[in-house]
Order: structure tokens, then sequence, then C-alpha cells
């Protein structure tokens, strides 16, 4: 049911977004995991309906959409909130928790590598499927409970992201090093996340179009975990390979796919990732507008 | 522990609100000897001599046009005379940077003041949309 709501939801956002006048268009790189060090535009929200298919070799497979309202606070700040979930086949679906990210450029011109610094909390249970970000030691045998007991282990974190992002003619490259710390008495989770991507035509065309090179971006992620402060490593976890393609639709509309490839048996064979996107623009001028 | 739960979000809400208020704090207008805002003037002189590839190009003017209706009109006004307080984009203290400056201003932004870097545009629709402010002189 949640499933058939969700789609619907996305078909009325699509459908809105196909008829709307405005045009705003983010400047995007459409990274499912890794972050690079471009940000919301101030005023601008962005509101994201994401999923995440994956295959279990032990235990079902499942499907974990998200939605995600990403906000401009200012050009060097950029405040994220999410809502999740998941659905099990032959299981149960259920509502995983809720996070908040905040991402800030602490240098204020641009550089051969710039930083970010990230900050978010989450309040999760450990029924999480979207895989935003893979540490520690996870891997595919975490999901292989039934919901019904995973999602009663609800988990309070602090996760920690260092960005460093680069554009080169046209190609952005991004490292993303995670540091994530259960406010239980855990100890800190370590993971990776590297992107590249560019749009297939640099220059614009002079008229406006929509199935057009310049508006399709390509690109792949490579991410994994890393151990934990006891033990730093690359082995007893899991990694994964993802191309992506996204298509940016003049009006602020984009759709997203990724197919992510496990690297070990620690891996879930496939997790297939989609989302489509709307910007909207001026969205914190608007809402200061009704209040005055 | 339930205190350090309400904390972590509370420390991050007011860690942003000041850094929201620092922000705000500095000038914007001010202008260099040639009248031109410092924000842009503050290109690395070298940027003065960059040529613009596309100039004199009449399909960058256009390709210029349309993506600054994608990217810089929601602030700067369908016209680029400004909204708000974003700077009319016809003003001698944006048209009299050389298009080498401006090529620069769109790459690192001005934090600061809310204009976003455009560092995530390639090289060749920077510099089309400098060839269409160009022409807005």
């Amino acid at each position: 049911m949640i499933r058939l709501r969700l789609s619907l939801a996305i078909a009325l956002l699509a459908a809105a977004a196909a008829t709307s006048a405005s045009t705003a268009r983010a400047q995007d790189t459409h990274y499912f995991v890794a972050y690079s060090h471009h940000l919301e535009e101030p005023g601008n929200l962005e509101v994201e309906f994401y999923s995440n298919y994956g295959t279990q070799k032990a235990g079902n497979d499942f499907i974990a959409p998200w939605v995600e309202l990403e906000y401009g606070a200012t050009a060097w700040w950029t405040t994220e909130f999410y809502l999740d979930s998941q659905s099990t086949f032959h299981d149960s679906t259920v509502f995983t928790g809720f996070r908040w990210e905040n991402r800030f450029r602490p240098l204020m011109r641009e550089h051969w590598i710039n930083p970010v610094l990230y900050v978010e909390y989450e309040n999760t249970t450990d029924a999480d499927k979207t895989l935003k970000e893979v540490v520690g030691f996870d891997n595919q045998f975490d999901f292989a409970e039934r919901n019904s007991v995973l999602n009663k282990s609800y988990g309070h974190e602090i996760e920690t992201k260092l960005i460093l992002s680069s554009d080169y003619k046209g190609w952005n490259i991004s490292e993303n090093f995670i540091g994530e710390k259960n406010l239980g008495h855990e100890p800190w989770e370590f993971g990776y996340a590297v992107g590249v991507s560019r749009p297939l035509r640099m220059a614009a065309t002079p008229s406006p179009c929509k199935f057009c090179r310049e508006n399709i971006v390509v690109g792949a992620e490579l991410y994994g975990g890393l151990g934990t402060a006891k033990s730093l490593t690359l082995s007893g976890t899991s990694h994964y390979l993802a191309p992506l393609v996204a298509w940016e639709l003049p009006n602020g509309v984009s759709f997203s796919l990724s197919s992510g490839i496990g690297l070990n048996d620690n891996s879930h064979r496939l997790l297939l990732r989609w989302g489509v996107s709307y910007e909207i623009p001026g969205f914190g001028r608007k809402v200061r507008s009704l209040f005055r | 522990m339930t205190n350090l739960r309400l904390l972590i979000p509370a420390f991050l809400l007011l860690v942003s609100l000041a850094a929201a208020a620092v922000g705000a704090a500095r000038d914007k207008d001010a202008t260099d000897s040639r009248g031109v805002l410092l924000a842009i003037a503050q290109a690395p002189v070298k940027t003065r001599d960059w040529k613009n590839p596309y100039e004199g190009d009449a399909d960058a003017l256009l390709a210029g046009k349309k993506l600054y209706g994608q990217h810089c009109a929601e602030c700067h006004g369908a016209n680029a005379r400004g909204l708000r307080n974003a700077v009319s984009l016809r003003s001698p203290q944006v048209q009299n940077a050389t298009p080498g400056e401006l090529v620069w201003f769109l790459r690192n932004g001005n934090l600061f003041h809310g204009m976003p870097s455009w560092s995530g545009l390639p090289d060749q629709r920077r510099w089309q949309i400098v060839t269409y402010l160009k022409s807005l002189r």
C-alpha cells in the first residue's frame, strides 16, 4: 500500500512539475551515495523521492523508498531532512526513521579541492535499508532478519563526513570519508564513497531541448565500509561499484538511475536505485511572504 | 542519554544560526576604482586578460540566454535588472567588469552574500552565460 501511495505521489509530482512554468535547474552531480561540494542554491527547496531495490543472498529482496527535502539555507549551508521506509518481499512494509543532515562549505572560494563538512543526526531502526552509506562492517547478512525483529532496535547516530570535491573540464570528482557513531556505547565506524560524473555535452545548445546530450549526466560511484576505530580494514565489510545516469529536464525535474554491483561476498549482489527530484525556486521567500 | 539526544540537534541548530548571522554582516555593494563590484574585482588580475571563446558567437548568446533563464533569472530577474537583494546585471558595477572577471565570479560566487558558486556548470556554459550578460550592456 505504501509503495502504491509513493508511486502515486511521484506520478503527481512529475505531472505537476511537467506543467510548471518555473525554470530553475540545480547543478547536480546526481550521486546517490557520494556528495560533491555543490550545495543547494540559497532559498531553493529540492523535493526528492528515491528508492533502493536490493537483492539478498540470504533473506528476501527489498525496496527501500525515501523522501528528501533539501533546502539551501545560504549559499554555503544546505540542510536536508529525510524520511525512510522499506518494504521487504514476503515480509512487511515499515517506516524506519528520519535523518537531519547539514552541509557547510568552510572555504568561500573555489579551489582545486573543495572541502565540505557534513553532520547528520539519524534516528532510524536496524530495518533501514536505504543504504545511503556503508560503514563499519555493514554487510548483506545484517538484513536477513525479519522486519518485526529489526524494526524494534532504534539507533541514535551521528554521522560525519569530510567531503572533498573537484571540478575539472566538466568532470566532478568527489571523495567522501565517513565516520559514524552510535550514541550508545558503540565504536566509531568508518566508510568511504567516491564519485565521478559529467554531462554528455559541455556547451549548451541555443534552443530549448529535453532529449539532448547536455541534459544527460553519466558517472559512477564506488563505496564501502572501512571497519571501526578498533579495526580499520577493507575486509569483512561490503563494497559496491555503481554506474549512474541522470536526465535533467529544463523545468527543474530530474530523473536518476544507478545500478550498484556488489564487489564481494558481503555485498548485496545488486542495488538498483532510482529517483525523481524537483527544484522549487525561491521556496524560502515564498514561505516568508506568507507570514508578512 | 536522553539529554544528549536533544542537545546534539540543538547544538547543530545554534551553530547554523550563528554562522548565518556572521554571513549576513558583510558589505556587498562596495566597488573598486573602475566602479566594478568588489566581489567581482577580487578576481585575480590575470582573469582580466582571459578571452571569451564565444565572443561574437550568436549561438552562444542564445545558449547563454537559455542558461540565464534556468540558473540566474530567479534572483536577478528575467530582464536581468535585479530583484530584491540581487544586483542588476545591466548596471555599470557589473558591465564594467571584463568577461574573464565575470566568468571567474560565476565559478566562485559570493557565498557570504547569497551568490552561489556555479562551478558545477562546465566552463563552456559559464562562458555562454557571460556572452549573454555582455550583450545586455
